[in-house]
Parts: C-alpha cells; sequence; structure tokens
C-alpha cells in the first residue's frame, strides 16, 4: 500500500531540477546528501545506546557465562508433555475464542466508526475509543484485567478480544470507506431496510476482507497468547514462565517446543484456510 | 407513468446542475437520454429514483394501485416502498460478487420481505423459482448457481437486469447500461431491454447515440442541466454537436454533410 | 422447478446453513466450557471493574514532579524500540538479500538463510526476554536483544517477499546492457524495493515500541516495567498516569512517523 501511494507520488510531481542534475551523473558526489541522514542516525544510535546501557562484551560474557544451565534447554522433558497438552490447547482456545468474538465486535464498531455509514459524533467517539485501545498493548491491558478479574483464561480472551477490536475495527472501517459507495445505494434503489442495505450492501461485499484480516489477527493472537499466559492469561506461556522461573529447564524445554509447534501449525493453517477460500 | 416537473438542483458549490427539467414518459415508451458528462443525465435519473432530491420541482409517479405520489415530498418510509417496484440497472452492475447469481436476483425484493427473514431464514422457494423465470428472460439461466465473480461483463449485466425484472417494477431505470461492453454484448442487452416497455416506462441513460437512436423510442438530450431535444430519436450531425460540443466537429469533419443518424 | 440445474433451493441451503451453524455453535460452547471461559462473568463480576475504576480515578500525575525515574524511563522505552529496529531491520534486510531468489545464485545459502529467519520467526519473544534477562541481567539492554530478532524475524521474511515479488523486467533490461550481478541489483531492484523498506522500518518502530512496553514487565525496562510495579505494588493511581502517558507517547510516534515517512519518500532517493 504504501508503495502504491510512493509511486503515485513520483509519477504526479516532474522531477525537479536539483532532481535532474543529482540523477544525472553517477558521480561520487552523489552520495554526498546521504552524509547528513547518516550522521543523524548514527548520532540517535549512539545516545540510544547510552541510555539502553549497550553492553555488546556483557552479552558475550552472559550467554558465555550462562551457557551451562542453557545447555538444558536442548534436552526437552518427554515425560512432561502429557500435562503440558492441556495448557496448549487452553492457549489456542484463548486465542481463538479472542479473536472470534473480537472480530465480530470489530465489525460492528467498523460499522459505527465508517464515515460513509454512521453519523459524525458515533463516528468520532468510536474512533477515539478505538485509538486508545490501539495504542494500549495487549499485555497492559491484561495487567488490568487481571487485577479486577483475577489470573485466568478469562482476563486473557478478554484482552485479547479488546485488542482484536481495537486493530480490527479501524482496518475494516477504512475498508468501508473505501467500498464503492453504488453497494448502498443499489441496496436502497430496491427499497431495502436500514439493517439489510447494511448487511447486503455493506457487509456481504466486504467479507472477504474480514476473514483475511481475523485469519491475519489469529496469527498474531496465537502469539500474543503465549505471552499473556506469563502474566496470568494461563496456558502453556504460564506454564513455560514458571518452569523458566524455577530453572525447571527440560520442562521449559517442552513448552517451549510446543509453542514452536503450535506457531507453526497456526501459521500453516492460516496460509491453508486464506489459500481456500480466496481460490 | 412518471412526471418531471420543473425540477431544479444546485450543488453546494453554487453549480447549477438541473435547471427546471421537465418531461412526461408513458407506458409504451423507451426514453434514451443523452448529453455530455456531467450535463447532469444521471442526476435527472438519481432524483426519479429518490437518491437525491432536487432543491425544487416535483416527481409524480403513478403507483400500480392506483394514485399519484410526489416522490420529492414523501416520508422516507413511503419512499422504500415506491422504490421496491422501481427497477433500476446500474452503471457497471453492482452485483454483491460473493453472493451466487440466484442470491443477487433475489436481493431485488429486500424491501418486500420482513428484515428478519432477510437475515435469518432467506427466501422461499417460490420467490427462487420467480427469480430463476426472470434469469430466463434474459437467458443467463442456467448460471443460477455460479458466483457472480466467475462470470462476465454481459452476463453480469443481464444478471442486473433479471434482478430489475424479478423487482417486479412500474418503472425501470438505467445508468449507462452498455457502457462497459463490447458492441455485440451491448446490442443484446439493448434487445432485451426494449420489449421491456410495453410493461413500463423504460428510462436509459447512455453515452452511445447511435445505440439510442436504434433501440429507444424517444430522445431527450440535455446539455448543462436543460432539456435542448425531446422526441423522435431521429438526430442530425449538427444536434448531436450542439449537445456534445464542438470537439465532435473537428473529429468528424469529413462526413458533417450527412445526417449520420 | 429443477429443470435448470445447478443451483440450490433456499429451503434445502436453509437447512445446510443451520446444520452448520448449530454445530458450529455447540463446538463452541464446548470449548468456552473445556476452557473455562464463561462470558456471564464480564456481567456477574462487573463490579471489579468498578472498584478498580474508582481506585484508578484521579490519576496521581504527582509522579512527574516528585520520581525523575519516569523521564528516564520513557527514554528508554524509545531507544529500546529505536535501536530494535534499526539493527534488527539492517540484520533482516541482509537476510532477506540471503534468502531471496533473485539476489541471492546459490541454493543452499538461501536454504540457511531462510532456516534462520524461519527459526527467529516461531521462537516466542517471551522465551527470548526469558534467557537475555538471565544473561545481561534486567535492564533496557535485555528488551534491546529481544526486539532485534524479533524484528529480524518479523520483518526479515516481508522483506524476503519484497524482494521476490519486485518486478523482474526492470531487472532484465539492467542485465541486458551487460551489467554484473551487484550492478543489476544497485540499479535494477534497490530503486524498487527501497520505499518499501523505508515505510516497513517505521511501521516496525510503531510495532517495537508497543512490544517493548510490554517486554518490560518481563524484566526489559522502561514504561513497561515503571507500570508493572505500580500496579504490583497497588499504586493504582499511578498505574492510570503511566497508561495516560503511555497512550500519548505511542499515538505521538505514531504520528511522528508517519509524518517522516511520508516526508521521506516523497524525496527522490
Amino acid at each position: 500500500m504504501n508503495v502504491l501511494s510512493y509511486k503515485k507520488n513520483r509519477m504526479s510531481t516532474l522531477p525537479s531540477k536539483r532532481d535532474r542534475a543529482s540523477a544525472l551523473p553517477y558521480k561520487g558526489g552523489r552520495y554526498l546528501r546521504y552524509l547528513l541522514p547518516l550522521g543523524v542516525l548514527g548520532v540517535l544510535t549512539w545516545l540510544s545506546s547510552m541510555v539502553c546501557h549497550t553492553n555488546w562484551a556483557s552479552l558475550a560474557k552472559g550467554i558465555h557465562e550462562s551457557l551451562p544451565y542453557f545447555k538444558n534447554l536442548l534436552a526437552p522433558d518427554w515425560s512432561a508433555l502429557s500435562s503440558l497438552l492441556k495448557p496448549a490447547l487452553d492457549s489456542v482456545l484463548i486465542a481463538l475464542v479472542g479473536t472470534f468474538a473480537g472480530t465480530l465486535i470489530a465489525v460492528f464498531f467498523a460499522l459505527s466508526a465508517a464515515s460513509n455509514v454512521a453519523p459524525r459524533p458515533v463516528r468520532f467517539i468510536v474512533r477515539a475509543l478505538m485509538g486508545i485501545e490501539r495504542a494500549l498493548p495487549e499485555i497492559v491491558i491484561l495487567l488490568f484485567l487481571v487485577a479486577a478479574f483475577g489470573m485466568g483464561p478469562f482476563s486473557g480472551v478478554l484482552s485479547l478480544t479488546i485488542g482484536c477490536v481495537g486493530m480490527l475495527g479501524k482496518l475494516l472501517a477504512d475498508a468501508i470507506e473505501e467500498l464503492d459507495p453504488v453497494y448502498i445505494e443499489s441496496m436502497e434503489a430496491v427499497g431495502a431496510r436500514k439493517v439489510q442495505v447494511l448487511f447486503f450492501g455493506v457487509i456481504q461485499p466486504i467479507v472477504p476482507t474480514i476473514v483475511s484480516y481475523g485469519l491475519f489477527r489469529f496469527e498474531m493472537s496465537i502469539r500474543l497468547s503465549i505471552v499473556l499466559g506469563a502474566v496470568g492469561a494461563g496456558g502453556i506461556g504460564m506454564e513455560l514462565y514458571r518452569a523458566f522461573s524455577l530453572y525447571e529447564y527440560p520442562r521449559a524445554s517442552m513448552a517451549l517446543l510446543l509453542i514452536l509447534v503450535l506457531v507453526f501449525l497456526s501459521e500453516r493453517g492460516a496460509a491453508y484456510l486464506r489459500k481456500k477460500y480466496f481460490t | 407513468m412518471i412526471e418531471v416537473r420543473h425540477i431544479c438542483k444546485t450543488l453546494p458549490g453554487g453549480r447549477r446542475v438541473l435547471d427546471d427539467l421537465s418531461f412526461t414518459v408513458r407506458k409504451g415508451e423507451f426514453v434514451g437520454v443523452l448529453g455530455a458528462s456531467g450535463a447532469g443525465k444521471t442526476l435527472t435519473l438519481r432524483c426519479l429514483n429518490g437518491l437525491l432530491k432536487p432543491d425544487s420541482g416535483s416527481i409524480l409517479i403513478a403507483l400500480p394501485g392506483g394514485g399519484v405520489e410526489d416522490i420529492c415530498k414523501v416520508p422516507s418510509r413511503k419512499l422504500r416502498q415506491i422504490r421496491q417496484r422501481i427497477g433500476v440497472v446500474f452503471q457497471g452492475y453492482h452485483l454483491v460478487k460473493r453472493l451466487t447469481v440466484l442470491e443477487n436476483v433475489l436481493v431485488g425484493r429486500l424491501g418486500q420481505i420482513s428484515t428478519f427473514r432477510s437475515l435469518i431464514y432467506g427466501f422461499k422457494d417460490k420467490e427462487a423459482e420467480e427469480a430463476v423465470a426472470a434469469l430466463e428472460k434474459v437467458k443467463v439461466a442456467h448460471l443460477a448457481g455460479a458466483r457472480v465473480s466467475s462470470l462476465s461483463g454481459g452476463e453480469m449485466q443481464r444478471v442486473a437486469i433479471a434482478r430489475a425484472i424479478f423487482q417486479n417494477p412500474h418503472l425501470l431505470l438505467a445508468d449507462e447500461p452498455i457502457s462497459n461492453l463490447d458492441p455485440s454484448n451491448a446490442k443484446v442487452i439493448m434487445r432485451l431491454i426494449r420489449p421491456l416497455c410495453e410493461e413500463m416506462p423504460v428510462i436509459g441513460v447512455f453515452h452511445q447515440p447511435e445505440m439510442t437512436a436504434k433501440y429507444c423510442t424517444r430522445i431527450i438530450a440535455i446539455k448543462e442541466g436543460r432539456i435542448v431535444y425531446d422526441g423522435q430519436p431521429v438526430l442530425t450531425q449538427e444536434q448531436l454537436i450542439d449537445i456534445y460540443g464542438e470537439e465532435l466537429r473537428q473529429i468528424e469533419n469529413h462526413n458533417h454533410e450527412r445526417p449520420v443518424l | 422447478m429443477n429443470a435448470v440445474p445447478g443451483y440450490t433451493l433456499p429451503s434445502i441451503k436453509y437447512k445446510q446453513k443451520a446444520t452448520i451453524a448449530t454445530a458450529v455453535a455447540f463446538v463452541f460452547v464446548g470449548l468456552c466450557v473445556a476452557m473455562g471461559f464463561d462470558p456471564a462473568l464480564l456481567f456477574t463480576e462487573f463490579h471489579y471493574v468498578r472498584d478498580l475504576a474508582g481506585s484508578m480515578t484521579p490519576p496521581n500525575f504527582k509522579v512527574f514532579w516528585s520520581d525523575a525515574g519516569i523521564y528516564m524511563a520513557i527514554a528508554e522505552s524509545l531507544c529500546m524500540a529505536f535501536l530494535g529496529t534499526l539493527l534488527g531491520g539492517l540484520g533482516g534486510l541482509a537476510l532477506a538479500f540471503g534468502s531471496a531468489g533473485p539476489t541471492m545464485p546459490w541454493k543452499g545459502v538461501r536454504m540457511v538463510c531462510r532456516g534462520i529467519l524461519t527459526l527467529l520467526r516461531v521462537i516466542p519473544t517471551l522465551i527470548l526476554i526469558l534467557i537475555f534477562v538471565v544473561s545481561v541481567g534486567i535492564g533496557p539492554f535485555s528488551g534491546v536483544l529481544t526486539l532485534l530478532l524479533a524484528t529480524i524475524g518479523g520483518f526479515g521474511q516481508l522483506f524476503t517477499q519484497v524482494i521476490e515479488q519486485a518486478e523482474p523486467k526492470p531487472l532484465e533490461a539492467v542485465y541486458s546492457v551487460g551489467a554484473s550481478r551487484v550492478q543489476v541489483i544497485r540499479f535494477g531492484l534497490w530503486p524498487q524495493v527501497l520505499p518499501s523498506f523505508i515505510a516497513n522500518m517505521f511501521y516496525a518502530y510503531d510495532v517495537n515500541l508497543r512490544a517493548g512496553i510490554g517486554l518490560g514487565i518481563f524484566g526489559g525496562g522502561g514504561v513497561g516495567f515503571q507500570l508493572f510495579m505500580a500496579i504490583r505494588l497497588l499504586h493504582y493511581k499511578e498505574a492510570f498516569a503511566l497508561i495516560c502517558v503511555t497512550v500519548v507517547l505511542i499515538v505521538l510516534m505514531e504520528k511522528a512517523s508517519d509524518l517522516l515517512r511520508t516526508s521521506l519518500l516523497q524525496k527522490n532517493l
């Protein structure tokens, strides 16, 4: 998308005198103008390194010193597999339910945030709400939900749902706004009621968009559900975190292996569904 | 019958796009509306369907059950009821690409069934049979189960006409129905629309003067929001130049002696 | 009416749809029960949310005067995301050039690069941050390292796709005038893919800023760590103030990177 807008910009502006002058001779001097931006980038990098206490020597040393512990990560404890399957399933379910519910709610939010469907005051409020949801990482939302509802899958699902609504709501609202207005008009022209116009003239044409964003978000949710698990949503992330903190590296390694399989499978599954739906 | 009386429309920018248009179309007439781009053809059509409200004037429609309503004044609920019986064929066939041909035709009766039924239960078998009959009229019944995204342009436009027929309309509006089609497909579409005028007034907007002259029973030409010609489907080169502008003369200078239509 | 085959009668279609919908609903409810997720909790336990909201408001903005550490935390969050994006983006770029067909002629190298990218993509950030916290200690540096690897994994794949989807005709045009492989890449490919790289780097910065706040909770430093501590110590009013700061920070940085990106892409690079 960004590439396209870039190309449009390039084509719409005629080359200025300076551009032509700089484009013609391929001499070394042409690269001088990159000096200032690169310098700024260098200074910023140096400053950031100071702030972040970057110390690559300590990394090498730390890795070297902790290697004996992490060696255990290479030997998964297969006997722990049976006790880890249930948490793994929980993680998948948290992602699944969160994404499903979030996508459904996001459609309603998108409808009330699109300029060609919703009145101005509603639109403004819903857009602002989704903006805040998007600005807060899911994990931060989860911290508050855990404070309110306690640990467990309920908080996890809820935080994923909220994150999903914030993200997909905006994307879908944009998709609705880009919809050809004649879709809506052709429904109005046959005398359809408001709800029917929304369902057949707005939602039906963007179902492919909803599906593809939903699948994309599901892949994201799987990864998120693992991190969220460690903060209190339960599931395989929690098991990994606990095992790691208790230095039970073989068990942590088994959980890690399961997570890798999960993420890989979710990616494959989403790709398969996408292919199946769009061909 | 539809009667347009003195409708005017000024855009927010102050440009007058419709300037005191009046005409009457009866059953048995197939009116072709001609005019340069931006002359106000499509706007007129949108007014006839109530998608756009003119600033002044009135548009009277004879309802099938008897009685006459002014589209510009009716409340939105009544307007919806009137629209249920006005068939519209849009420029570029706006069908829902994901649904099947049959479902797209059925959508034509959305306004005539309850909201709950349209969202949950769907349509009845009897309605589906009627829809297939409408598709048969335009000779694409064999495609009833296909997805619209797999059709060609000519087939999509036929489905759009079937949807309008299925509405059981008492007025048919067509907004540039043949603009995106090749000449032979355009001919087929015009031949399909023409006989419909025996049951209802048909008003179409066209960009092809030859086609319009050949198939329509009457031509209305609009220029800068005013009617400049209204009558038999015979136009001379000079009249066409008056409608479309001087550039037409420069292009076809060599044969301006001959009446083209 | 079966004279015309090829479509399903609405009544049959409705029965199919109803069967599928019921089955899906049953499975879904079954899964929710199995997991222990009860949507009704949202309504029955809602008073907890009210209690929390009561203890959070009004936000305690006084911490910004009393505790200078918060400014340091904000700076840490910004710098973490910056370093992670820059180094990770460059690493991802290198690996992308190594794993894309048009730029890397040797299949073996391509396979290795692809393998590294896939591995980095599927490894969860959780385990990365845990490992780095153990080996270099709690602080922004471990956050930087985690973001770096996550960025390589996430955006290396994207860059590979961008390179492989580049228009092949300009490459052939440059190749046909007798240019070397490096010249083909420099003059045929690079101008095509550079805008996308830049745009995606800015996008990566936005993603990393958010991810960095999440990592703070596990010891990655920055605003996330402060927030986590405030909630753990039940200082909800301060936590709310920090939330406000986070939202403002992320929205501002998004706008800034948006502006910078568009102005950068309009230049003749």
